[in-house]
């Protein structure tokens, strides 16, 4: 009995301790949190009142899965060849990619040490990638790794480079021309990024910037890419990919679990070089 | 005839393209290496399932094999389901291993011992057709 009123005591003082008082509870909004509300503030793309801006009726929609078309090619999913003319800087890894794949081992291999995949490998990986489009965005959630990418359609400007904190699929803004969505993304991590897998490896910079124009071709989906990053090669990167409309699967929770590699061999064995 | 359990043969296998979430360069898809053991564990997960098999060597000795399957999604197309193996199971597992020599591969085939074969199917969905 005794042991329970000290128990309520001190659950008491806590409790006091942790709640806000009324006081506290009734403070005004900082001017922060006002600013928000204020006309001229960039609105959330899920926010009620920047849905319901009037607009265009978009030329198609891209709501569905999708899975890169690997019929005619197996190695579809890479974005060359061609491959454009390196820098000093990206040539060092492709050579020694070359060298240890020759010797039987994988050179830096980030994706399969569970960093991000990051675009434009993200699209093209093989999981289906969940699309959502609304008025304001396009919402999508590949299957590898559950990776999030948003592509905003709402109006909004690329964020100030000094603000924007940098990702591995960057920020992406996109608008209609015509009958193409063309989306313009930038604002890339640039450290354990890659922009090809598998015995071939070219760094993706912070500097990388990648112009994206989606059509329906048919019942597919066709994006042509152009990608320049001048740190790591001369000129513009292009490449075409068709994707297919997946009906018959979802995307499912997939993360690369603490202990995957522990039993995923090969990606600690000594095949790895990681530096 | 030389005892099959514990012995891995190695035969000529034809590439198949397989993309896990990791490069497939650690794989020699040249080589297969046909593991005769008994299961220790059997993870049915995203991004990929995969087992352990314990394999007798030549001098009787328990290796224990790691073996990379691709993801469910794949795998329940072939016929594969979350109980299809269990720890203790009696397994022929053939795989390409890695090109270190270290005791871990990337699967070709299953066989139970009750005789039924399980591959994988090709990591590929939806067609140009589907609307």
């Amino acid at each position: 009995m005794r042991r329970t009123s000290v128990f309520l005591v001190i659950a008491a003082m806590v409790s006091a301790s942790c709640s806000p008082s009324p006081q506290q509870s009734a403070t005004p909004a900082t001017p922060a949190a006002d600013a928000a509300s204020e006309e001229g503030k960039q609105l959330s793309a899920l926010a009620p009142a920047n849905l319901a801006k009037p607009r265009p009726k978009p030329p198609f929609e891209v709501t569905g899965n999708w899975f890169i078309d690997v019929s005619q090619n197996p190695e579809a999913w890479r974005f060359g060849p061609p491959y454009p003319k390196l820098t000093p800087a990206a040539q060092v890894h492709w050579d020694a990619a070359k060298k240890y794949t020759a010797e039987g081992k994988v050179y830096r291999d980030d994706i399969g040490q569970c960093w991000p995949a990051g675009l434009p490998l993200i699209m093209t990986r093989y999981w289906p990638m969940a699309m959502v489009q609304i008025p304001t965005a396009i919402y999508m959630i590949s299957g590898f790794m559950n990776s999030v990418r948003i592509v905003y359609l709402d109006g909004r400007k690329h964020t100030d480079p000094d603000i924007i904190v940098r990702t591995y699929n960057g920020e992406s803004i996109g608008t209609w021309e015509g009958d193409t969505l063309v989306v313009d993304t930038i604002g890339f991590r640039g450290d354990h990024h890659w922009m090809d897998q598998g015995g071939v490896a070219i760094p993706a910079g912070e500097q990388l910037h990648i112009v994206e124009r989606f059509r329906m071709a048919g019942n597919q989906l066709e994006i042509e890419y152009t990608m320049t990053d001048p740190q790591h090669w001369e000129g513009e990167w292009k490449s075409t990919k068709r994707f297919n409309r997946v009906i018959d699967e979802d995307i499912q929770e997939v993360s690369c679990l603490p202990d995957l590699n522990e039993h995923l061999q090969s990606t600690t064995s000594k095949t790895q070089v990681l530096q | 005839m030389k005892r099959l359990l514990g012995a891995w043969a190695l035969v000529l296998a034809c590439g198949v393209p397989v993309l896990a979430h990791h490069s497939p360069a650690a794989f020699d898809r040249s080589k297969e290496v046909k593991l005769v053991g008994t299961v220790k564990e059997f993870r049915w997960q995203n991004p990929h399932t995969w087992i352990e098999v314990l394999v007798p060597d030549e001098k009787g000795k328990e290796v224990l094999w790691g073996v990379e399957l691709t993801s469910p999604t794949y795998l329940i197309r072939a016929g594969w389901k979350s109980n299809t193996i269990k720890p203790g199971d009696k397994v022929t597992v053939t795989v390409n291993p890695v090109r270190s020599g270290e005791p871990a591969g990337i699967f070709r085939s299953l066989t139970l011992a009750e005789g039924r074969v399980l591959t994988e199917r090709p990591a590929r969905l939806g067609t140009a057709d589907s609307k």
